[in-house]
């Protein structure tokens, strides 16, 4: 599992945009997972409580919206949310396409703090 | 209740990660590596397919190996006995090798120059599929005993590797396993895969993999004309 890198990675980036702008606190944190990214948001969310221990975001809440696969199926032209467990099968005409547009997010979005 | 405003941050996790592989790529490039990452299960073979990969390619090419594992250096005790500099990145709770990794394993081989550098990442199929190493090739291994719609579960490790080797095919008919359930499972997350299949332990198709490696040797060694 790589929640508590994907965690650290997190606070890494919260840390340095706090520090460029003097932000000593903050209460909640939004982030963005694909459905691909092998990221499982509950283990996310217990990293998050433990890697935040004793940091500006201690105790802070962390906000994960999951973001299903979309593929662009060419065949249909249009973007297609594959069924689980059928790959990249587009569920209109069930080509296979591999082209993915969404669902490999690992984003930081942003941050509540302080007003 | 504290007053509290937003601040925008845009900032995806892998951006420290995809600059350090750039950078690896660019260093790649420069020195005419090729650079193969390898996928897989524990278990699927990685390690008996790389030790006769060696025996194979020793005597022609300069080769370095990096071997990842989260505790033990029996791999790379195991597949130091060819011809070829093998150093272990032992990763302790990352079940991955990261570009960073890559990079500083690489400066204790500053003077050494590869014609090809092959990393064997931590065996598991979720994690190490984020992580771009800078890599030409990235190689996802799928033994017989797996289970055909393994690719159907770990779709990003599939779906970002150009190259898919079904291995342990010499007994693949002892364990009933479905060639064309298994093909099929791969198309549908990846249809552009070059698919190989083999036996690192009888040898059985390992010379396709041979001829796709030297190929790609000589292709980043030679550019072609343009």
């Amino acid at each position: 599992m790589h929640e508590v890198s994907v965690a650290l990675s997190l606070l890494e980036g919260i840390q340095s945009t706090a520090a460029e702008q003097g932000i000593d606190r903050v209460y909640r944190v939004h982030v963005r997972v694909g459905a691909l990214s092998g990221v499982a948001s509950d283990a996310l969310l217990f990293s998050w409580d433990v890697v935040t221990a004793q940091t500006i975001c201690e105790g802070s809440e962390l906000r994960v919206e999951d973001v299903p696969l979309v593929i662009y199926c060419r065949l249909c032209g249009g973007e297609r949310a594959p069924l689980p467990g059928t790959g990249l099968l587009c569920p209109q005409c069930a080509t296979v396409s591999p082209h993915i547009v969404r669902g490999r997010e690992m984003d930081l979005v942003s941050m509540e703090v302080p007003a | 209740m504290t007053k509290m405003r937003v601040v925008e941050i845009a900032g995806n996790l892998m951006l420290k990660n995809d600059a350090i592989a750039g950078r690896l790529r660019d260093r790649f490039a420069q020195s005419a590596t090729l650079v193969v990452n390898l996928l897989s299960s524990p278990g699927s073979g990685k390690t008996t397919l790389l030790e006769k990969t060696l025996q194979r390619l020793a005597g022609r090419h300069s080769i370095g190996v990096l071997v990842g594992d989260q505790a033990t250096e029996n791999d790379a005790a195991r597949l130091s006995t060819a011809d070829v500099d093998v150093r272990q990145i032992t990763t302790g709770a990352e079940c991955r090798l990261d570009a960073d990794m890559i990079a500083k394993a690489l400066d204790d081989w500053r003077d050494r120059r590869f014609d090809l550098l092959l990393i064997e990442n931590v065996g598991n199929l979720i994690c190490p599929a984020e992580y771009d190493l800078g890599e030409d090739l990235r190689v996802v291994l799928f033994s017989v005993t797996e289970g055909e719609d393994k690719p159907l579960k770990y779709p990003l490790a599939f779906n970002s590797s150009q190259v898919v080797l079904i291995t342990k095919v010499d007994v693949a008919e002892a364990v009933g396993y479905d060639r064309a359930a298994a093909t099929a499972s791969i198309g549908q997350v990846n249809p552009q895969a070059r698919i190989l299949e083999l036996s690192a332990r009888s040898g059985l198709g390992m010379d396709a993999w041979f001829a796709l490696l030297e190929e790609r040797i000589s292709a980043k060694a030679l550019p072609a004309a343009r």
